[in-house]
């Protein structure tokens, strides 16, 4: 019997995902292990292997769709087996578990399968979902125009002039352009003063420009193809899944979260001293894995920052969950570092690096990247001297961590030359004040200061 | 203060237009120049090629012209004669050149320089004094060199162009490495005189920047003229004998009275100690610039041969330094993107915009369209039927992004297409033009009229 192929559940929260690429097409033959497809999440993208063996009778949902997670996206079966012609209706969530079977380890086996690649049409775990929500409307195109009125003989013209003839006032019944209509226009916008090379024009019908939205930079202001084709690259392109789900939580969050600001500064000299020693002993430690540690230690210490607010209630997290954000081709992905605080400084770095390289290569599941309860932003690396960052919803902070700077720095009353690290402290106000936001910044600063503290830690 | 507001370093085809238009624009302007105005294009390079090619052809026509009722007894030639008439041209020209720059009111300082800073120059005169001067923006127009790599022997009987063109007499036999440009024009001239001419280059083909159908024409031009070329292997075990040089190509031994090196040319930046002024230099001794051919040192501009990504020829070196004139004088100035090209072999080839070859590579979809020669009336009439010209277009547009023109004539027939091209026409255009009847340019119409598979003169297909 032929099987569905069905959209997994990736993760605990995903909903819903797009299939950036099939990697068969209807008819192919499937073995089990085969990659069906790519599928593109809130968070990730992901190969989807083929469970099943036989071919692939059908495919319903094409690429780039958005689709709730359990959606039938095809059939796999023997060859010549019947199919649904239409896709039967998502899969009904499995029925609600026990309580106690809600508790989803973190990594469920069917996506264990580092890297990346899951099996496909087994029902992922499913944690009391409730009715797959209808998948979002891709980005709206450009609003659809109000039904134009227009004769035949002045559409042609506004074609064969490349021009946009909405723009047209009709003076016929109704509002309707007639020819006239277009000729009074194209003489009174400058139109007949266009100059435009032969190929520009034909490359303007062909892509649909408005001429007379196209500034030349030719001879005179000729209009040439390099001019069209910035006027076609000016149209809206939707923006990639990663980047919308990006703009939707910075909105998110610039919106719900009044955000205060406190920026200290900490004289990382000594710490550097050290760390090049435990460097020569064969210590690799980052300037990052001390500002973490710092971090870890500090929510400890104040557990309001590690807390999170709906306006009503507020929530200590328990654990530091501690997200740090990486930039990736085109946008910017925040692993997580479980339960910080049990880690040894050793163990915090392998972890940092591990979740480092498992984002710069694409490979962190989607249930790597939630639940972090306060985020490090660092650009050390960037040569800034100060930024702030925007907290992440469902935290109360994030800190944002500049480059190390040598400064002339007073130190007993001296001036010395000393390596100085700015960082800026984002905190939602409505459960951190003004002092104990700058208590929480300044405990960190000490920390990075306190070179006992990192004997003893490393 | 500056000495001056603009000093230009070499005197060639990019740094002379480059003095002149800055002194037009009203710029305090020197000019230094080492060796003899007019560069290489003029002394050692277009000019004086050209001239021996005319040479060389009125000989070949005078000899050749008994299928045209011309007979012609006991055609000889003079091959120093020949070299003197070039030499006249040259200098008649190069005080052209220094005639020019003075009528401009440019300065005219003769020495070699190199960089003392940004904005800083020392210079050797002739007479061994050095001479400190300084300007607000410098342009490098020094241009290059033959390349002679370093296995080669280093003997009389291995010369570069430039050597050979101080020749008084041909050599019988002359071995060529190198079947790029300067070794496929020195390979007719000399092969309409007579010497036997083997060509040896590494690559699969001679001039691989052309596409294939042209090089085929000029391929089977050469090699009836009696030119061997060797090609899709390197010349290996040069050896420099009593009186011949020697090689090996696979396993056959080529020789020659004389070698002659045209595998490429090598840019003249390295005496000009460019690290003084912070001018970045890449691996092979380029300079890269931007559009208006600025260094990464805001003062210092560069053009022609020496510039990264170059197409060194003399055409494109006038344009690029009249353009970094003028945004050295703070215009915004305009580089022209599309630089014919112009082959001067037996037979000529003219060259502009996209190859079918090239658009392939970039993965352009193009339509080409050809009309040979020898259909044409006034090719017949001239007994000049090899040959044919080409359109690379866009298919959707019919724009028109390429051309290549293989014939007689075919380096001044290459400016219709260039302007065509320029200036963005279809091929319609092209086609709706019309060419005078009988002339070599008609082949352009027919060609765009093959394009849509409407020409009138070849048959139905």
């Amino acid at each position: 019997m032929a099987q569905a192929v069905i959209f997994p559940k990736l993760g605990q929260t995903m909903e819903e995902g797009a299939i950036v690429k099939w990697l068969k097409k209807e008819g192919d033959p499937v073995a089990k292990g085969d990659i069906l497809f790519e599928i593109e999440t809130d968070k990730a993208n992901l190969e989807v292997e083929s469970f099943f063996e036989g071919v692939l009778l059908k495919i319903y949902v094409r690429e780039g769709i958005t689709v709730p997670v359990n959606t039938v996206v095809g059939y796999v079966g023997a060859a010549g087996e019947k199919v649904p012609n239409q896709a039967p209706k998502a899969e009904a969530p499995a029925p609600a578990p026990a309580p106690a079977a809600a508790a989803v380890p973190a990594t469920s086996p069917a996506i264990s399968a580092a890297p990346a690649r899951v099996p496909a049409a087994v029902p992922a775990p499913v944690a009391a979902v409730p009715a797959p929500r209808p998948a979002p409307q891709p980005v709206a195109a450009l609003a659809p125009e109000a039904r134009l009125i227009i004769s035949p003989r002045a559409k042609a013209l506004a074609k064969d002039a490349c021009i946009n003839p909405s723009r047209v006032t009709g003076t016929g019944p109704n509002g309707r352009i007639v020819e006239k209509d277009v000729q009074t226009y194209l003489a009174s916008s400058g139109y007949n003063a266009l100059h435009i090379t032969p190929a520009a024009k034909r490359l303007a019908a062909e892509k649909e420009i408005d001429i007379l939205t196209v500034r030349g930079s030719g001879d005179a202001g000729r209009i040439m193809v390099e001019d069209v084709e910035r006027a076609v690259r000016r149209r809206p392109v939707p923006l990639s899944r990663m980047r919308q789900i990006i703009a939707r939580r910075l909105v998110e969050s610039k919106q719900t979260i009044p955000h205060f600001y406190v920026t200290v500064k900490a004289d990382i000299t000594d710490l550097m001293t050290y760390r090049a020693d435990l460097k020569a002993k064969g210590f690799n430690y980052s300037v990052n894995d001390f500002v973490l540690e710092a971090v870890i230690l500090s929510l400890e210490e104040f557990p309001i920052v590690n807390s999170v607010t709906d306006g009503l209630t507020v929530s200590w997290r328990g654990d530091v969950d501690l997200g740090m954000a990486v930039s990736v081709e085109n946008g910017l992905v925040v692993p997580v570092i479980r339960a910080a605080q049990t880690l040894t400084l050793k163990e915090l770095n392998a972890q940092t690096k591990a979740l480092a390289e498992k984002a710069r290569t694409g490979k962190l599941t989607p249930d790597e990247m939630v639940g972090s309860s306060f985020t490090v932003s660092n650009m050390g690396m960037m040569s800034v001297d100060q930024f702030m960052a925007i907290i992440n919803p469902g935290e109360a902070g994030i800190l944002a961590v500049s480059t190390g700077r040598q400064v002339p720095a007073v130190v007993n009353g001296e001036i010395k030359v000393r390596t100085v690290m700015a960082m800026t402290l984002s905190v939602d106000h409505r459960i951190v004040d003004g002092s104990v936001g700058a208590q929480f910044a300044n405990a960190i600063k000490s920390k990075l200061e306190n070179l006992e503290l990192w004997k003893a830690l490393v | 203060m500056y000495d001056f507001d603009i000093i230009v370093i070499g005197a060639g085809p990019g740094g002379y237009p480059a003095a002149i238009r800055a002194a037009q624009l009203g710029k305090k302007t020197a000019i230094i120049e080492k060796e003899a105005f007019g560069g290489t294009c003029l002394n050692w390079g277009c000019i004086p090629t050209k001239t021996l090619i005319a040479s060389a052809e009125r000989y070949h026509h005078a000899a050749h012209s008994e299928a045209f009722g011309v007979t012609a007894k006991s055609v000889s030639f003079n091959y120093a004669k020949m070299a003197a008439r070039k030499a006249e041209i040259v200098s008649k020209l190069s005080g052209g050149v220094q005639m020019l720059l003075k009528s401009n009111g440019v300065e005219i300082i003769k020495g070699a320089a190199r960089f003392e800073g940004p904005n800083r120059l020392s210079i050797v005169q002739p007479d061994g004094t050095k001479r400190w001067l300084s300007a607000t923006s410098i342009i490098i127009a020094a241009g290059s060199d033959s390349a002679m790599p370093g296995f080669l022997p280093k003997d009389k009987r291995v010369i570069d162009s430039r050597a050979f063109l101080d020749l008084t007499e041909l050599p019988k036999n002359l071995l060529i490495l190198g079947g790029g440009v300067i070794g496929c024009e020195f390979a007719c001239m000399a092969a309409a005189l007579g010497t036997k001419v083997t060509v040896v280059e590494m690559l699969e083909d001679i001039v691989v920047v052309l596409d294939r159908d042209v090089r085929r024409v000029l391929r089977k031009r050469m090699e009836s003229l009696g030119i061997t070329l060797l090609t899709g292997a390197p010349l290996t075990d040069i050896a420099v004998k009593k009186d011949t040089v020697t090689g090996t190509y696979k396993d056959q031994t080529v020789e020659g009275d004389i070698l002659l090196v045209a595998v490429g040319r090598k840019p003249n930046t390295a005496a000009l100690d460019l690290a003084r002024a912070g001018v970045k230099v890449d691996e092979r001794g380029t300079i890269p610039v931007n559009a208006q051919g600025r260094t990464n040192i805001a003062s210092i501009f560069a053009v022609g041969d020496l510039v990264t990504g170059s197409i060194q020829l003399a055409h494109a070196a006038t344009q690029q330094g009249v353009a970094a004139a003028e945004a050295a004088a703070g215009l915004k100035s305009k580089v022209e993107k599309v630089c014919p090209s112009c082959i001067f072999t037996s037979p000529e080839i003219g060259l502009a915009g996209l190859t079918e070859t090239k658009a392939q590579q970039l993965g352009i979809s193009v339509k080409t369209a050809v009309f040979p020669f020898s259909v044409l009336g006034k090719a017949m009439a001239a007994g000049e039927t090899d040959g044919f010209v080409k359109w690379v277009a866009d298919p959707v547009t019919g724009q028109v992004l390429g051309a290549q023109a293989v014939g007689c004539h075919a380096t001044d027939l290459i400016s219709e297409a260039a302007i065509a091209i320029r200036n963005e026409l279809t091929i319609d255009e092209v086609g709706n033009t019309i060419h005078c009847h009988p002339t070599l340019s008609e082949a352009w119409m027919e060609a765009a009229h093959a394009f849509h598979n409407t020409c009138i003169h070849l048959p139905k297909r």
